[in-house]
């Protein structure tokens, strides 16, 4: 193994920017390697075949069914604009190599910092202490897995400088002002990263992958007759500096100040039961907290979701069809191949109303008999995949966005969210309206914001009557999905279409509006 | 493979020898943050092993302050042979910033007075845990679940989390700061059946600095099995508007609301409802919220704060009334304000005098929240908008558990609505709150 190179580590700090928990991190990126995977490990870390069969035998040295090796380094950084000035710079790095060894669905886990070989042999003894055995084999050969390119960058390709951040942070702050008097701070903020990663099974098979992520926000707040709010957008996705345009920039900031200044005139609705459109785009938030979460494999085989006894039957009317998506070109929650293995693919979870897969990993997908879904997914080398959501979208309907407003009749239209949350057991979800309008005879009327929506996922899906023929795909960066302690980036979409029942959270019972 | 490996030097030594070297490439002043953290996770369920993880992580945070720039940078890599060309890119990150006046290390005079108290951070019998020892506690976890859940037992899943933490910080300027701590958590998640397709999954997980202060494992499982199984039946119910009361392990969730608008960074950049409201009543007579950095074995406890200024105790609000804002050392020079720490340690509100069995009993009417889902809370307007779980009560009984429903509000006006503070603070915590009750709050439902 040759030594480790020089290179630039940076640390992850948190700000909340935008409407979804955003993550700033890292820069540095230029320390990567110019190649683009293929081999990368083996340049910069001498991680070979030899030593590799080595960690995978340690891991099955006490049996078990299959044993993989993740080897990642990631290097992030965020710039971060305040008071008119890019004074804010923080970075991270990830290096390290996680070990598992799987025996039906146990797992046991080691992973090191240190990609020596003792550390990493340490490590792979640890896994193997979930089995008390014989050894089992390990195969006679390692393949490379062809992979989709989902997120094609230059070959020489080494992240994102901060110089170049730089200017497009300012052009954002002058913009923000510019649109508006009544704008008095504005926050902004670019987080990129570049991700190497490679996996290595007992199977023989592997895989490399170089991921590279960000995002751009601006975050407002405006002051009107004492009266302050605040909101914001973002753009980004597993994009190279290409994406970040002059466009791009004002995109951002127009949404981000319009956002803001919309507020001023928004009221809180009435609380309690009544219909629910949800705008296109971003409100696919609620596809992924009401129904997603719970069509995850583990969930299923476990016995403990409330879907886990409905494959093949009838879940939605026949025009809704719900897919998760590996292969969208620069989202988000796009994969050329998952933390395991699988190579990215496109899943339908619900066709013509009848659920037909969950999203699965290895374990779950022998655990049922299919193929894996290429949804085995990890934070970080320090965490083992389990199923997760990529970009998860509902397919347009025939109807036009006015016609499904026009049938709500009375109710509330969701055009921003912000977070929500799931109760997998009981299907009961929430998600938060941090923007929206009263539908009132049909037409949309007042502003509406900061309002938490409940509801209980399969009731909600049954209850989706009418969709139109719109969808549109959240295109922002920052979308991160938590699960057992593991955040991932995901994206998601929705058609604007009508939910009969929904409880809407607001400060007064109906018969008045706060 | 031998050249991947480095003799280590000690933390004082290597924080020594970084701080030098950052002198060296052109920083005026910065600080070294060293920290290493062993950790280990056992998870059972169906009576067998389902996870078992363990590891080691290190990292070195440089902060590089020059010419009024500043950058931070962490690695996890401690050669020395790596850690100069790091060193060097961090100097490079600084000096592309713009410059920012307000960007330096603290005013040494601010690192005077740390107590010389034990707080008993890390237990000395910690690396007694045994691998036997971590998995008889998980089967004794799971047993005891199982047991209470009896028939309606879908799935059990059982752990225990250990760990043991070493840190040490020293700037430039003076600062130097140590620290060793130990956590050990064990408990059960249970999942159980219910009417219809429903499948309630209840939890109980308790952790503690000492083993030993963990309660009888018995106990955490059983307790998992009847928090799972008081969600039997959970339906939302007519919207309306009646007491509630937040029980004490999870009225955090809404607390916290007030914390992000008390920030420095929240007020100077106009993103805080409280901004203008130090010495102003904002809630009842019973919202005194103290910050207390010095219970023994408290998990919220400590020496110092992320400048190193030495933790102190403290009161946020007396009475109702805005007492004192978190102000880091940066947000004070920017707002011309005195500093008084940036961050929490333990939190308490002085406990009342009945149980929440017996303040029960006296409300006509009302809803006991014992968990949340989704929400948020918006620092610039005080507006809160959650989802809540819990037990609905009539007369002192038990009606129905109720879930599907929402809590809405402005902080400013929810917090005077408290009407009585219970007798439980939570221990298991850094918010070492007890239950508390508001009058008059809409509950949305049907």
């Amino acid at each position: 193994m040759k030594p480790i190179p020089r290179r630039k580590f940076i640390q992850r700090s948190t700000q909340i920017g935008g409407s979804l928990l955003l993550l700033p991190a890292l820069e540095a990126c230029k320390f990567l390697g110019t190649q683009s995977s293929g081999n990368y490990f083996l340049k910069e870390f001498g991680i070979d075949e030899s030593i590799c069969r080595k960690l995978l035998a340690k891991a099955l040295s006490r049996g078990g069914d299959f044993a993989d090796l993740y080897f990642e380094y990631a290097v992030s950084n965020y710039l971060g604009l305040e008071d008119g000035k890019v004074n804010q710079s923080y970075g991270d790095i990830s290096l390290g190599v996680g070990i598992r060894t799987v025996k039906g669905d146990q797992i046991g886990y080691g992973f090191t910092q240190d990609l020596n070989e003792e550390s990493m042999m340490s490590a792979a003894a640890t896994a193997s202490t979930l089995c008390d055995m014989n050894a089992t084999s390990v195969g006679s050969s390692f393949n490379s897995l062809r992979t989709g390119n989902y997120y094609p960058v230059a070959p020489d390709f080494n992240g994102i400088p901060g110089q170049s951040k730089l200017p497009l942070l300012q052009d954002i702050n002058k913009k923000c002002f510019a649109l508006s008097p009544e704008v008095v701070k504005v926050n902004a903020g670019f987080m990129s990263s570049a991700k190497r990663m490679m996996v290595v099974a007992s199977d023989g098979s592997q895989a490399e992958d170089l991921i590279p992520s960000g995002f751009i926000y601006a975050s407002v707040v405006a002051e009107r007759n004492g009266k302050r709010e605040q909101s914001g957008w973002n753009l980004g996705g597993r994009r190279d500096f290409s994406f970040y345009t002059d466009e791009v920039v004002s995109e951002v900031a127009g949404k981000a100040v319009n956002n803001t200044l919309k507020l001023f005139d928004a009221i809180q609705p009435p609380a309690g039961e009544m219909p629910v459109v949800l705008g296109p785009g971003v409100t696919g938030i609620l596809l992924h907290e009401a129904i997603g979460h719970g069509m995850e494999a583990d969930f299923n085989r476990k016995n403990i979701s409330t879907y886990s006894t409905m494959i093949g039957k009838k879940v939605a009317e026949p025009f809704v069809n719900i897919i998760d998506d590996g292969t969208n070109m620069n989202l988000s929650g796009s994969i050329n191949v998952d933390d395991e293995g699988t190579p990215g693919k496109k899943t339908v979870l619900v066709e013509n109303g009848i659920l037909t897969s969950y999203i699965h990993d290895k374990i779950s997908a022998k655990h049922y008999g299919v193929e894996p879904t290429g949804n085995g997914r990890r934070q970080d080398f320090q965490n083992y995949p389990i199923p997760r959501m990529r970009n998860t979208y509902m397919l347009g309907g025939t109807a036009t966005p006015d016609d499904v407003i026009k049938e709500a009749a009375n109710g509330i239209y969701v055009e921003n969210v912000s977070n929500g949350q799931v109760k997998i057991g009981e299907g009961d979800f929430a998600f938060y309206v941090s923007q929206g309008r009263m539908i009132e005879n049909g037409k949309l009327t007042s502003p509406i914001k900061d309002v938490n929506i409940m509801g209980n996922g399969p009731k909600m899906l049954a209850n989706i009557t009418l969709a139109a023929n719109d969808l549109e795909m959240f295109l922002g960066g920052g979308g991160q999905c938590g699960k057992n302690g593991q955040g991932v980036p995901v994206s998601f979409g929705m058609p604007t279409c009508l939910v009969k029942s929904l409880t809407v959270g607001g400060t007064q019972q109906k018969g008045g509006l706060s | 493979m031998k050249n991947l490996k480095e003799q280590q030097m000690s933390f004082p030594d290597l924080a020594a020898w970084v701080i030098d070297q950052t002198k060296k490439a052109g920083a005026q002043d910065c600080r070294v943050s060293l920290s290493r953290r062993r950790l280990v996770e056992i998870n059972y369920r169906d009576r067998k092993p389902e996870v078992i993880k363990e590891a080691t992580t290190k990292n070195l945070y440089l902060e590089v302050f020059m010419n009024n720039r500043f950058a931070g940078q962490s690695t996890p890599d401690f050669r020395q042979s790596t850690l100069a060309g790091f060193i060097t890119g961090v100097v490079d990150n600084a000096k592309i910033m713009e410059e920012d006046p307000f960007r330096t290390l603290p005013d040494p005079k601010y690192y005077n007075g740390r107590t010389n108290v034990d707080l008993q951070l890390s237990d000395p019998d910690h690396k007694l845990i045994t691998p036997e020892n971590r998995h008889e506690m998980v089967k004794t976890v799971e047993e005891a679940c199982l047991l209470k859940g009896a028939d309606k037992v879908i799935s059990v899943e059982a752990g225990e989390y250990d760990e043991s933490s070493e840190e040490f910080v020293k700037s430039s300027n003076g600062f130097e700061g140590s620290s060793n701590g130990t956590y050990c958590q064990a408990g059960a998640s249970m999942t159980a059946r219910d009417e219809g397709d429903r499948r309630p999954a209840g939890y109980h997980y308790i952790g503690c600095r000492y083993k030993s202060d963990l309660p009888s494992l018995q106990g955490i499982g059983t307790e998992a099995a009847i928090r799972t199984l008081d969600l039997m039946g959970g339906k939302k119910i007519a919207t309306s508007t009646v007491p509630v009361i937040l029980e004490n392990r999870g009225v955090a969730r809404v607390l916290s609301g007030l914390f992000g608008p008390m920030s420095g960074g929240a007020i100077q950049q106009k993103r805080s409802f409280l901004a203008d409201k130090k010495g102003t009543t904002i809630g009842s007579k019973l919202l005194t919220l103290t910050d207390d950095p010095y219970i023994p074995r408290g998990l919220g406890s400590k020496y110092y704060d992320g400048d190193g200024f030495p933790a102190r105790k403290r009161d946020f609000f007396k009475e109702g009334t805005v007492n004192e804002f978190l102000i880091d050392w940066y947000y004070s020079r920017k707002l011309g304000w005195e500093p008084t720490s940036g961050s929490i340690s333990n939190l308490i509100v002085p406990p009342g005098k009945r149980s929440v069995e017996a303040i029960v009993k006296d409300l006509h009417r009302c809803i006991l929240i014992t968990d949340y889902i989704g929400g948020n809370s918006n620092s610039t307007t005080g507006d809160f908008s959650v989802g809540i779980i819990g037990k609905l009560f009539e007369k002192g009984r038990f009606v129905q558990n109720v879930a599907e429903m929402n809590i809405a509000d402005n902080h400013l006006k929810f917090w005077k609505k408290l009407v009585e503070v219970a007798n439980d603070p939570w221990q298991y915590s850094q918010a070492r709150l007890p239950s508390l009750v508001f009058e008059g709050v809409v509950v949305a439902g049907i």
